[in-house]
């Protein structure tokens, strides 16, 4: 979850999260040498006395400054590409969520265990516990196991929304008539914290997600807990 | 316009007009007309220049232009103006701002009391989160305490 005065991405939870701030790293350096060195020859622009009345072309500056940003552009796209295919490895996931917004709450169903499902509404502000999180927390938390691969379903039941938690990398919009599929996969346990990502009406901010990863026997306690009640 | 001055180029597309400009040094025009005193000059001009006076070096320059180098290149004083302007601007800025959190914003949710920001904060850390880079990682969980 964020914290206060939080600038940057959260801290990952999954391995392809992990990835996916090294590469924003990666990048980002590469923008801020350029930004600074297009500053700097900006800047002395300003302090330059010479003149040449008589400058018609210069091929050997052209190429360099031509050659030199398709390299850097290389040193791009490598990471990103190879990134790009990580994320669309096929894994076999042990567990299937299904995950339908509606204005303005989650609902989740997990169908490999006899049908459960349940609504995952907001707490509101003035129902919050001391320690609550406002606009964060929710009546019923999704639990999985972690250190699993997880598979979620993403659709909508009456407009667009977006189902995220920025900790693991995952977003995904949930459309009315089409199912969205991705895999995550958590590496340690806790609560994640995600927030509807896609304009849905009044309460689009007042739907949050969160996951509740715990050990695997925990899991299974908790669906058989959830079987018979 | 040009009147009784000397034309000694070409000019801006065949109009000779005077301008004082470092990329174009020489312009197509005298600055000043000429009198028999400029004359006289112009003719002492053409033999040894050791013989010419610092005084009429001068006259002769500022016959044949209207500024130095140095007068028409130094910096002006406007920039302290537009400064002055710029910092009045952010002044003003920012004290309607501040009035805008005195006045128009309400008050603050009740999760902002210290109370509850503690009870979060020790949920935060119970819970481990950001426990790499972030707040968490700043807690010392054997002895209880900020490292």
């Amino acid at each position: 979850m964020s914290t206060w005065a939080n600038l940057g991405l959260q801290d990952s939870s999954s391995p392809l999260m992990e990835q996916l701030i090294f590469f924003h790293d990666h990048a980002l350096l590469i923008l801020v040498m350029i930004t600074v060195l297009v500053g700097y020859l900006m800047f002395m622009l300003f302090f330059n006395k010479y003149i040449n009345r008589f400058l018609l072309h210069g091929q050997l500056i052209e190429m360099i400054w031509t050659i030199l940003p398709a390299i850097i552009l290389l040193f791009i796209a490598f990471p990103s590409l190879r990134l790009l295919y990580l994320l669309d490895e096929i894994n076999e996931p042990s567990v299937t969520l299904k995950s339908i917004g509606h204005q303005w709450y989650w609902s989740y169903e997990y169908s490999d265990f006899n049908n459960i499902e349940f609504d995952s509404y907001m707490i509101p502000t003035n129902e919050l516990s001391n320690d609550g999180f406002r606009l964060l927390d929710v009546d019923n938390r999704i639990v999985l196991p972690m250190n699993s691969q997880i598979r979620i379903l993403v659709t909508a039941a009456d407009v667009i929304h977006s189902w995220t938690i920025p900790t693991l990398g995952v977003k995904v919009d949930g459309t009315p008539g089409r199912l969205n599929q991705t895999n995550f996969f958590m590496n340690r346990p806790g609560l994640f914290y995600g927030q509807c990502s896609e304009i849905c009406g009044a309460n689009h901010s007042f739907m949050p997600i969160v996951i509740e990863s715990v050990p695997v026997n925990y899991f299974i306690k908790w669906i058989s807990k959830n079987l018979n009640s | 316009m040009s009147g009784e001055r000397e034309v000694v180029g070409y000019g801006v597309n065949g109009s000779p007009i005077y301008i004082d400009c470092v990329e174009f040094p020489f312009p197509a025009i005298r600055y000043k007309e000429a009198t028999p005193e400029i004359c006289a000059l112009r003719e002492k001009e053409l033999s040894d220049w050791k013989k010419l006076s610092l005084q009429e070096k001068k006259t002769l320059y500022r016959y044949s232009f209207g500024q130095t180098y140095a007068e028409f290149q130094h910096f002006t004083p406007e920039w302290k103006l537009i400064v002055g302007i710029g910092l009045w601007a952010c002044a003003i800025g920012f004290l309607i701002s501040l009035s805008y959190c005195a006045k128009l914003y309400g008050p603050f949710p009740e999760t902002f009391e210290e109370e509850r920001r503690q009870a979060q904060l020790r949920r935060i850390i119970q819970l481990e989160m950001q426990p790499i880079t972030g707040l968490s990682s700043k807690w010392d969980y054997e002895k209880n305490k900020w490292k």
